[in-house]
């Protein structure tokens, strides 16, 4: 199946063009965006990113480690202080804290690599339908299609702003 | 009627093959491209000289011993605490920048973040390295770890100095991380016009991105996060490297002021730093169309404002010493304006209290010259202050007849000036590998200006 791929100068048409699109039952879709755009965040992906429970599950792990290791070790090593409990709390708050931000932190970067599939692709090469325009200024919106919807979909592309319609060449 | 053969219309598309960059991409790229001048390989020669003594004094340490540094009793935390915690200090406008200005949405952080960021790696790095000197036999500073060993011994997490190991290794983890998430999408602009052997690095550390919906969405959730961990995280390293001091019970240092008055001193000697280093690189590369004078206004005010809260912090610890009614207390803050330190308490006061007051004009705040000068002194101005607090501190404790004086040493000073050849040449080297503003994101603010129109 051909995909045609539209250029386009800013993401508000992109993002009208690509709900046009997927009113129309075109489910195959790629936008390529220079930069990050809110109105082009939830067309192709709907639900909120799922980074955000790789965050929360290791900071939780992370605090539940700053506690348990150091309740767990000065019990294990007493230092003992007359009439006191071994392991005392406020102090180890810090590095209950710490884990937690150092944990979630290292989270977020795993979740980044396995909820935003990277990295992607094979080294050096990148999408056809990708182009080093849309690491400059501009975005694209690729469509997979029917050979016979190729002239409707060029029509409501352009019909969106898009200056350039073209066909992506398959290698 | 019938429509005519799809593939006949598809076949008359064809792609630009060689389409005009952008004008971001060029100037912003251009910075690595930039041929190296002469200036530029001086600075970095003078940098990796000083890195070289400095190495070179450090191993004559490591065989001789700290006998070469100046400690004497009583004071054995000397330059190298001092230096530890500047350049912790330094750290904290990175990433108050990148964090906290992202989260109120303060868009002007767009074209300065990057270099901030990178300097905040850079100068927890170098931070790092001075626990390792201060502590002499530094092959045993793993002691401070807790690993299993053949004693069944743990480490004391009573201790602030164990805070500290936990504080600074995750600010250092977390700042790489955010630092690295925020180059991959620049990493991709840069592949896609590297040749070489760049092509190859830029190729391999932008995995593949191409700036897909996916791959969007998920960075941008990610610096979200990233940035909700990292403002709590930096205001709470400096609290607990403040902690190291107030937790002890030297007059001077066991204030509980010492958290919120270290961190504003570590905002207030950062965004010195920022614009100690932006200003020529603004000038040198031509980036005034990315680097505006509403920047250095912004910073400007920064310092005026963390300026005024350090100035506070002074003024308190004095208020406190006084109205204390503690002799000890009051002793050490007489004595740290007309003792044997007072040069360093007076430095202090005019770079950090005096200096910035010009900054309630705004031609003052946007003359970059004017703005240079008053963050160098800053710079001289804080590492002053934690000369003031931790020397005269341990200097002048409770008891008179053990009072003694302290001076640095040669050995001390040449590893002072080796920390900041290393940052001058980690941040020289930088510039020239990665971009140094962060590209997607003026872009961002480029093309929401095209598309709204008006200025943001």
């Amino acid at each position: 199946m051909p995909s045609l791929v539209g250029i386009f100068e800013t993401p508000g048409p992109v993002a009208e063009a690509a709900n046009r699109l997927k009113g129309r039952g075109f489910q195959d879709l790629e936008i390529y965006s220079p930069a990050a755009f809110e109105e082009l965040d939830d067309i192709i992906l709907e639900k909120p990113s799922a980074v955000r429970l790789w965050t929360l599950i290791g900071g939780l792990i992370g605090v539940v480690t700053g506690y348990g290791v150091t309740i767990w070790m000065s019990i294990d090593w007493p230092l003992v202080t007359g009439g006191k409990p071994f392991a005392s709390i406020p102090p180890y708050t810090i590095i209950g804290f710490e884990l937690a931000i150092l944990f979630g932190g290292l989270a977020t970067l795993l979740g980044l690599l396995v909820v935003g599939r990277l990295p992607y692709g094979s080294f050096g090469h990148t999408d056809p339908g990708y182009s080093v325009r849309f690491s400059s200024e501009e975005f694209g919106l690729v469509v997979e299609c029917d050979e016979r919807d190729v002239p409707e979909i060029d029509a409501l592309l352009r019909a969106h702003e898009a200056k350039e319609v073209s066909l992506v060449d398959e290698d | 009627m019938t429509p005519p053969p799809a593939m006949s219309v598809a076949d008359t598309m064809r792609r630009d093959p060689e389409p005009p960059d952008s004008q971001i991409n060029a100037d912003l790229l251009g910075v690595m491209y930039h041929k190296l001048s002469p200036g530029y390989l001086l600075l970095l020669g003078a940098a990796v000289l000083s890195v070289v003594a400095a190495g070179a004094t450090w191993v004559y340490q490591v065989y001789i011993g700290l006998g070469i540094a100046g400690y004497t009793h009583p004071v054995f935390w000397g330059a190298y605490i001092i230096t530890f915690v500047f350049w912790v200090g330094i750290a904290h406008a990175g990433t108050l920048i990148s964090a906290i200005l992202f989260l109120f949405r303060a868009k002007w952080r767009n074209s300065i973040n990057r270099g901030a960021e990178a300097m905040t790696v850079f100068a927890v790095l170098t931070a790092a390295q001075f626990l390792g000197i201060h502590v002499g036999r530094m092959w045993k500073s793993y002691f401070i770890l807790p690993y299993p060993n053949q004693r069944g011994l743990w480490v004391n997490f009573k201790s602030p100095l164990e805070w500290d190991t936990f504080a600074i290794s995750t600010y250092a983890t977390i700042s790489i991380v955010f630092f690295f998430i925020g180059l991959i999408p620049d990493l991709a602009i840069a592949r896609d016009r590297a040749t070489g052997w760049r092509k190859l690095v830029y190729t391999a550390l932008a995995l593949g991105w191409q700036g897909t919906t996916r791959q969007w969405k998920s960075h941008s959730r990610s610096v979200l996060h990233l940035s909700g961990l990292a403002t709590p995280l930096v205001l709470s390293v400096h609290s607990v490297v403040s902690w190291d001091f107030a937790m002890s019970i030297v007059p001077g240092w066991h204030a509980t002021i010492f958290a919120p008055y270290f961190v504003a001193g570590a905002i207030f000697s950062g965004f010195s730093m920022v614009a100690t280093f932006f200003i020529p690189l603004r000038r040198i590369y031509g980036l005034e169309a990315y680097i505006t004078d509403y920047h250095f206004d912004n910073i400007a005010k920064f310092i005026l404002l963390t300026g005024w809260i350090v100035t506070y912090g002074y003024a308190s610890e004095y208020f406190i010493a006084w109205y204390s009614a503690v002799e000890p207390e009051q002793t050490s803050f007489w004595l740290r304006a007309f003792g044997p330190y007072w040069i360093s308490t007076w430095t202090m006061l005019f770079c950090n209290c005096i200096a910035p007051q010009i900054f309630w004009f705004k031609w003052a705040r946007t003359t970059p010259w004017i703005l240079f000068t008053v963050a160098t002194l800053v710079n001289i101005g804080m590492w002053f202050e934690r000369y003031v607090i931790i020397i005269t501190g341990l200097s002048r404790e409770y008891n008179p007849a053990v009072w003694g004086i302290y001076t640095p040493t040669w050995a001390e000073l040449t590893i002072f000036a080796g920390s900041f050849g290393f940052f001058s040449m980690l941040f020289l080297l930088f510039i020239k590998i990665f971009p140094v503003i962060a590209i997607s994101e003026v872009k961002e603010l480029a093309i929401h200006e095209k598309a709204h129109g008006g200025a943001h």
